[in-house]
C-alpha cells in the first residue's frame, strides 16, 4: 500500500507537467485542428532560455520564469504567423505535416547550435527539502509544483468557461464563419490562445528543470507525445478534462512501469500508446465531453 | 493487326530491358565509392518513397508507421543473412536452431523479410477500420514507436538497441535499381489497371467507393500489403548496404524523410515520388560532408550536426505553404504530359 502511494506521489511531478502541456495543447487542437507537434519544442524553448538565466547568467529565480514564458511565447507565436497561419483550413494531415517539420527544424536547430548533451539546471534552495509522512516520502518541489499547478489549471479553467474572451474560444472553435459574421476579430483570439498555451509550455519547461535536474535538446519528444495522448483522452477542446487525463497518464505510467519486471523497465513508451488505442476503439470522444464542441 | 501490335509490344519492352541493363552495366563499370554508393541509396530512397505514395497518396491513409514495417523486414532478414559464427558465437542470439545455422544468400533472405513486413502491414489495417484521417495517422506514430520499443526490449532475440552488425554486404546496384525498377513498372501497370483506379477512388471519396461496389476492406488490404512488402524490401536493402541494424534507425526522423519526399513531390504521383526521392537524397546525402565542418577561403565552418534535418524541413515547410499540392501534384510525366506542355507552351 505505501510502496502504491509512494509510486503515485512520485508520479505527481510529472503529471504536472503533462497536464500543463496537454491543457495548452487541447486548446490550440480544439480551436483550429491545429495537431501541434511543434509544441514539444515550445517547450524546449522556454527550458533552454530559463537555462541560460539561471544557470549561466546566474540571475534570480523569478526573472528566469518569467523569461521561460517569454521565450515559449515568442517562438509560439512565431511558429504560428509563420507555419500554420498560410495552411490554415486546408486539413488536419497538412497541419500536422507542417507541425512535424518545424518540430524537426527547431529541435536540430538547438542541436546544432548548442549540443545534444544533457545541461545542469540550478534549483534553488527554498525549493530543497523532503517531507515524511508517515513511510511515505514527499519531495517539497513536487508539493509546491503540484499545487501551483492546481491554482494555474483552476484560473485557466475560469478563464475558458467565465470570461468573454474564452467564449470566443469557444465560438471560434464550434464555428469560425459564424464568429466572423458576429464581429468577433478571430485573428485576434487565435492569437491569445497561441499566448496563453505557450506560456502554459513555458511555465511547465521551468517544471521540468526542477523536477529532473536537466534540460536537452530533445525533452519535448516524449512529453508532447504523453501530452497529445492526454488531449485525446480527455476529449478534444476540452481543458479539465486534459489536465485529469494528464495526472491519470503520469500515474498510470509509473503504475505500469512499478508492477513490470525489473527488466522490462525500457518498456514505459508502451503504455501512453496502449491507452491511446484503447480509447480510440472504444470511445473515440474521449473520456469527458469535449467542452467546446 | 492486333498480332503486328503485340509484337512492337514486346519488342519495346526488350529493348527497354537491354537500355537499362547496359546503362546499369556501365554506372557499376565506371563509378566507384562514394557515387556508387549515393545511386545505390537513391535507389533505396525510390522504392521507400513509392511504396509509401500507395497509402498515403492513392488510398489516403497518412502513414507515418513505415519505419515500423520496414524495422520487422530488415530483422526477420537479418536472421538469417548473418553469419552463423556471429549469432551463435559471439551475441548467442536465442533463435530457433533452424534459423542460428543458417545463413541464406540474398533473394530467399529478401522474400522471407518481405513476407514477415508484409504481415506486420497487413496489421496496420486494423486501425484503418475505425480511425480515419489524422487519428490514423498518430496511431502509425504510435506503431512505429511500439515496434521500436519492443524490439529495444527484447535483447534475447535481437541484441536490444545495440543491435546488429557483422552484415555481409549483399546489396550491389542491379538488386536496388532491379527492385527499384521493378516497383517504377509494377505501379505504373497497377495505376492504369482496375485495382489502381479502385484504390485511388477509396482515396478521393471512400462512401462514394463503396456505393460503386469497391470492397473497402479488400483493397485496403491490397494496398497496405502491396505498400508493405516493398518497404520491407527497401529497409532489407538499405541494412545490407550500411552493414549496420539498430532500431533507432527507424525512428521518426527517417520516415519524416521519406515523408518529406513524397510531400516535395507530390502526392498520388510515381513521377513525383522519384523526384521527392531525388531531392532528398541530394540534401541527406550528398551535401551531408557538409555537416562535419570545413574550411572555404580561410573561413572555418565549425561542426554543425543537424544542419541537413533543417533544410529538408525548411524545404517541407515551404513547399507545404507555397505550393501544397507538391512539385508534381498528381500528374505524371509521360508522352502525354510532354505533348500537352508544348501545346500550352505554343498557343
Amino acid at each position: 500500500m505505501n510502496y502504491l502511494l509512494q509510486q503515485i506521489i512520485n508520479s505527481l511531478g510529472f503529471g504536472s507537467i503533462i497536464a500543463l502541456l496537454a491543457a495548452g495543447y487541447t486548446m490550440t487542437f480544439g480551436l483550429i485542428g491545429l495537431v501541434n507537434f511543434a509544441h514539444g519544442e515550445v517547450f524546449m524553448g522556454g527550458a533552454f532560455t530559463a537555462y541560460f538565466i539561471l544557470t549561466i547568467l546566474k540571475l534570480p529565480f523569478l526573472l528566469a520564469v518569467l523569461m521561460a514564458i517569454v521565450g515559449s511565447v515568442i517562438i509560439g507565436v512565431a511558429l504560428e504567423r509563420i507555419a500554420f497561419k498560410p495552411v490554415r483550413g486546408s486539413g488536419m494531415i497538412t497541419l500536422f505535416i507542417i507541425g512535424l517539420g518545424a518540430s524537426q527544424i527547431l529541435r536540430n536547430l538547438t542541436i546544432m547550435l548548442f549540443d545534444p548533451r544533457l545541461k545542469g539546471f540550478a534549483v534553488p534552495d527554498f525549493l530543497k527539502g523532503i517531507y515524511m509522512l508517515g513511510e511515505v516520502m514527499i519531495f517539497k518541489k513536487t508539493l509546491v509544483i503540484f499545487l501551483a499547478v492546481l491554482v494555474i489549471c483552476t484560473i485557466l479553467i475560469y478563464l475558458v468557461k467565465n470570461t468573454k474572451t474564452g467564449i470566443a474560444m469557444r465560438c471560434i472553435s464550434y464555428d469560425t464563419q459564424i464568429a466572423q459574421s458576429l464581429g468577433m476579430n478571430t485573428e485576434k483570439i487565435i492569437i491569445i490562445t497561441f499566448i496563453i498555451s505557450s506560456a502554459l509550455a513555458g511555465f511547465a519547461a521551468i517544471l521540468w528543470g526542477y523536477i529532473y535536474g536537466s534540460v536537452n535538446a530533445a525533452m519535448g519528444v516524449y512529453a508532447i507525445v504523453n501530452a497529445f495522448v492526454a488531449s485525446v483522452i480527455g476529449g478534444v477542446g476540452n481543458v479539465l478534462g486534459a489536465v485529469v487525463a494528464g495526472y491519470i497518464i503520469a500515474i498510470g505510467g509509473n503504475l505500469f512501469i512499478a508492477f513490470l519486471p525489473p527488466d522490462l523497465v525500457g518498456l514505459r513508451p508502451l503504455f501512453v500508446w496502449i491507452v491511446f488505442f484503447i480509447i480510440l476503439i472504444f470511445k473515440p470522444s474521449g473520456l469527458f465531453r469535449a467542452n467546446i464542441k | 493487326m492486333k498480332y503486328v501490335k503485340r509484337n512492337t509490344f514486346i519488342i519495346k519492352h526488350i529493348v527497354a530491358i537491354g537500355l537499362i541493363l547496359l546503362i546499369l552495366f556501365l554506372l557499376e563499370k565506371f563509378l566507384s565509392g562514394f557515387w556508387l554508393t549515393l545511386l545505390m541509396l537513391f535507389g533505396i530512397n525510390i522504392i521507400l518513397a513509392i511504396s509509401l505514395n500507395i497509402t498515403n497518396g492513392w488510398i489516403g491513409f497518412f502513414s507515418v508507421g513505415h519505419g515500423g514495417i520496414m524495422l520487422a523486414g530488415a530483422y526477420a532478414a537479418a536472421f538469417f543473412t548473418l553469419p552463423v559464427s556471429f549469432k551463435e558465437g559471439i551475441l548467442g542470439l536465442h533463435l530457433p536452431s533452424f534459423m542460428l545455422h543458417t545463413q541464406l544468400p540474398f533473394l530467399p533472405a529478401l522474400l522471407i523479410g518481405g513476407i514477415v513486413g508484409t504481415a506486420i502491414g497487413i496489421v496496420l489495417v486494423l486501425p484503418a477500420l475505425r480511425l480515419r484521417g489524422f487519428y490514423f495517422c498518430a496511431g502509425t506514430l504510435g506503431f512505429n514507436i511500439i515496434m521500436e520499443t519492443i524490439t529495444e526490449n527484447i535483447p534475447d532475440i535481437t541484441n536490444g538497441a545495440m543491435g546488429l552488425s557483422q552484415f555481409p554486404s549483399y546489396t550491389n546496384i542491379w538488386w536496388v535499381w532491379g527492385i527499384a525498377i521493378l516497383l517504377i513498372y509494377v505501379t505504373w501497370v497497377v495505376k492504369k489497371s482496375y485495382i489502381g483506379r479502385a484504390f485511388i477512388t477509396i482515396g478521393k471519396n471512400p462512401d462514394l467507393a463503396e456505393h460503386m461496389g469497391i470492397n473497402l476492406l479488400k483493397y485496403k488490404v491490397y494496398a497496405f500489403g502491396f505498400s508493405a512488402f516493398f518497404t520491407a524490401l527497401g529497409g532489407i536493402l538499405w541494412v545490407h548496404l550500411i552493414l549496420n541494424l539498430f532500431p533507432k534507425a527507424f525512428d521518426l526522423v527517417l520516415v519524416f524523410e521519406v515523408v518529406a519526399m513524397i510531400v516535395i513531390g507530390g502526392m498520388g504521383s510515381i513521377t513525383g515520388s522519384i523526384i521527392g526521392a531525388a531531392i532528398i537524397t541530394f540534401f541527406a546525402d550528398i551535401l551531408a560532408p557538409i555537416e562535419e565542418g570545413f574550411s572555404l577561403f580561410g573561413f572555418n565552418v565549425p561542426r554543425m550536426l543537424g544542419l541537413m534535418t533543417v533544410l529538408i524541413g525548411v524545404l517541407l515547410v515551404v513547399i507545404l505553404i507555397k505550393k501544397p499540392d507538391g512539385i508534381m501534384g498528381e500528374k505524371e510525366i509521360s508522352q502525354g504530359f510532354f505533348r500537352k506542355f508544348l501545346r500550352t507552351k505554343q498557343s
